[in-house]
């Protein structure tokens, strides 16, 4: 060893230890300031609106600890959202409203079958109250249910959110499915066939689109797609979708396929195979890697894309689920703890499938950034 | 042409056309359409009836208070991009790479995962924590011992920016942080190894070895700031309230949204918003070419 490494290695290890602490508390601190928000966000979804006023920070009580609860008995007003059917099962029922959870609201509220009740409950009166504990044990198991989840089930129905998540689905999946679809055939036919000049326009043409976003043009879109009726469609959303994610799809497709040996197209061709043909079963395995990231990125960009759906959908039955999710948050009637729900409900799909393929994830994102 | 290739262009044109349809109608097309609105006075309003009236929706825009406002509200998310995300990236990524850090994995996934959250969501929770006795204030009251402070940023315009630069370095640092790590990955060891025995300390190792090694990487990432900064809508839109909040927050793709889908009343709506938008590219494009021209004259050899 050289002297000159000795005098190196004498004063670094004060500097490297105080470094090592310098890049602890910054990571620490940077996965705290991550992961806070999100626990936090967690828990007090399960908090009643009560509760988020009195401490915001306390964990969720109210909820669960619901076994003493008290009820008022109330009539059936317009408000009452009914949670049965009343032409399939015209059972008499008792209603009564929680009297700590939104009291008065009308929006905690259970239907007692009356004939399953005991004679005491039977007899009550509007404005009488009960606790939960006074009524039969399938309905206090019931009833604790119903309260635990109040936020998500309330968020769940109110917010629509079966149609706005299969929208979601639709949207990303069915656009990058044929965005991989028709790109990678543009990609086959500008690297594969031989035509250089006509590979060059198209290169060109639609290399154009990676330097425009769906927000540039979304006038345009607009007055166009009204004109034709295909503005509050999934036809029309997902034909934007498609169309923007070509750009990227063309380039790393029709990169990555260059590199592949001609011959074996050759060999494919002359064996009597068609150029369809050939595309799909020699070609289009060979490129899973560029399939995997394209759809990784333009999968994860068409979730949680916004303004499209925001300007294009004026019906809730076109709705995506960051736009159902904003528009729920900015209702006035909107419960805090509801709001809360709907953003734990809008997370937890992207978050599982984040945990469980971190690294492929990233790495399609990397080589999506870094290529384009 | 032989016949063999007629029919082989006809395979090409084949494989081609599905997708360059689609591409032609919904990507190019508008291009043309949005420059055409922009220059002239297209009112919705009455069916749609227009002429030619030139730059004046142009003339309009410059004359527009909200317009200068909402530009210097994206030059400070342009700043907080280039000026805060990237480098603290960089630095990120560098203490990953040295492997200064036990259990990298982790970290490194918790620093990138708020890219793969919805923005809308992100502003949504960000806009909760920051209001006036969220959450943040709670812990202002804590730390502060007084029981009645509050939260006012969000509040106030000359300090809305503040949260939302740091929400937008709290959701776009690790996406820089992995792209340098990517790099930094391709760098050679031998030569930090070299430098190490040669006595180099690891700030050295960073600034004479490492960073100059990156300055492709680093224009990069600038060119995707700037892009991504200029047509950022999500984050600030969901981070804000309708009316004066939104308005003191605003950036242009916000201006440009309220002004064609929400300002029904406004016959120039679609024309006027078009030229908001064309401007928007107009300055991305000036921004990129301008990082590149920056970074050629530091470099002279060129980046590629």
């Amino acid at each position: 060893m050289n002297p000159v490494s000795v005098v190196g290695e004498r004063h670094n290890p004060a500097v490297a230890v105080i470094g090592k602490i310098i890049s602890y508390l910054v990571f620490i601190g940077w996965a705290l300031l991550t992961i806070l928000p999100l626990f936090w966000l967690g828990y007090s979804s399960l908090k009643s609106n009560e509760e988020l006023t009195r401490d915001i920070y306390a964990f969720p009580r109210d909820l669960f600890d619901n076994a003493e609860d008290e009820y008022r008995v109330i009539t059936a007003d317009l408000n009452t959202i009914l949670d049965y059917d009343p032409v399939e099962d015209p059972r008499e029922r008792i209603i009564v409203e929680s009297t700590s959870i939104a009291p008065g609201r009308r929006l905690m509220v259970h239907f007692l079958v009356k004939e399953e009740m005991p004679p005491e409950i039977q007899a009550l009166e509007v404005g009488d109250t009960l606790r939960v504990s006074q009524l039969p044990s399938d309905w206090q198991r019931r009833i604790s249910r119903k309260t635990r989840w109040f936020n998500y089930t309330s968020a769940w129905t109110r917010a629509g959110m079966t149609t706005k998540f299969l929208n979601s689905v639709l949207y990303a999946g069915g656009s990058t499915f044929l965005i991989i679809f028709f790109g990678m055939m543009m990609s086959f036919a500008v690297s594969k066939l031989p035509f250089r000049r006509l590979s060059a326009v198209v290169l060109g043409v639609v290399g154009i689109g990676y330097l425009l976003s769906i927000n540039s043009v979304i006038i345009p879109l607009f007055l166009m797609l009204t004109g034709v009726g295909l503005t509050d469609t999934h036809l029309g959303i997902m034909l934007v979708y498609i169309a923007f994610g070509f750009p990227m799809a063309l380039l790393l497709g029709s990169q990555f396929m260059r590199g592949l040996p001609s011959s074996l197209l050759e060999s494919a061709t002359i064996d009597g195979a068609s150029y369809f043909q050939a595309f799909w079963r020699i070609i289009m395995p060979m490129t899973t890697p560029v399939v995997i990231t394209v759809s990784i990125i333009s999968g994860l960009g068409i979730w949680n894309e916004f303004l499209l759906v925001l300007v294009f959908a004026s019906s809730e039955a076109t709705k995506s689920l960051p736009v159902g999710v904003y528009s729920f948050s900015s209702l006035t009637g909107t419960q805090l703890g509801w709001q809360l729900a709907a953003l734990v409900i809008a997370t937890i799909p992207v978050v599982t499938i984040y945990l469980l393929y971190s690294k492929q994830l990233t790495k399609g994102v990397v080589a999506g950034a870094v290529k384009g | 042409m032989t016949k063999r290739d007629r029919n082989l262009l006809w395979i090409f044109f084949g494989f081609v056309t599905p997708g360059m349809v689609i591409y032609l109608l919904i990507v190019a097309y508008p291009i043309f359409y949005s420059v055409w609105l922009s220059l002239t006075d297209f009112n919705p309003n009455s069916g749609g009836s227009w002429n030619f009236v030139g730059f004046s929706n142009y003339a309009i825009m410059f004359r527009d208070p909200f317009f200068w406002h909402a530009l210097k509200n994206n030059m400070i998310v342009i700043a907080v991009s280039a000026l805060g995300q990237i480098p603290i990236g960089f630095i990120l990524a560098f203490i990953l790479y040295r492997k200064m850090v036990k259990a990298e994995g982790f970290f490194q996934a918790m620093v990138f995962l708020p890219q793969f959250l919805s923005t809308i969501v992100i502003g949504l929770l960000w806009k909760r924590m920051f209001t006036a006795n969220g959450p943040v204030a709670r812990l202002i009251q804590l730390f502060s011992g007084n029981p009645d402070a509050q939260f006012t940023m969000m509040l106030d315009s000359s300090t809305v920016m503040i949260p939302i630069g740091f929400a937008l370095i709290w959701i776009y640092t690790g996406f820089y942080m992995i792209i340098f790590l990517a790099n930094l990955q391709k760098i050679d060891t031998n030569l930090i190894e070299a430098a190490k025995i040669d006595g180099a300390s690891e700030p050295q190792i960073f600034t004479k070895i490492i960073v100059p090694m990156l300055a492709g990487t680093i224009l990069v990432s600038t060119i995707l700031a700037i892009a991504g900064s200029l047509k950022g809508f999500d984050l600030i839109f969901s981070m804000t309230t309708q009316g004066l909040q939104r308005n003191n927050a605003m950036v242009l793709p916000i201006f440009m949204y309220q002004t064609a889908f929400q300002d029904y009343s406004n016959p120039l709506r679609f024309a006027y918003g078009a030229a908001i938008s064309n401007t928007i590219v107009v300055i991305s494009m000036a921004l990129i070419l301008f990082s590149n021209w920056v970074s050629r004259k530091l470099s002279p050899q060129g980046v590629e």
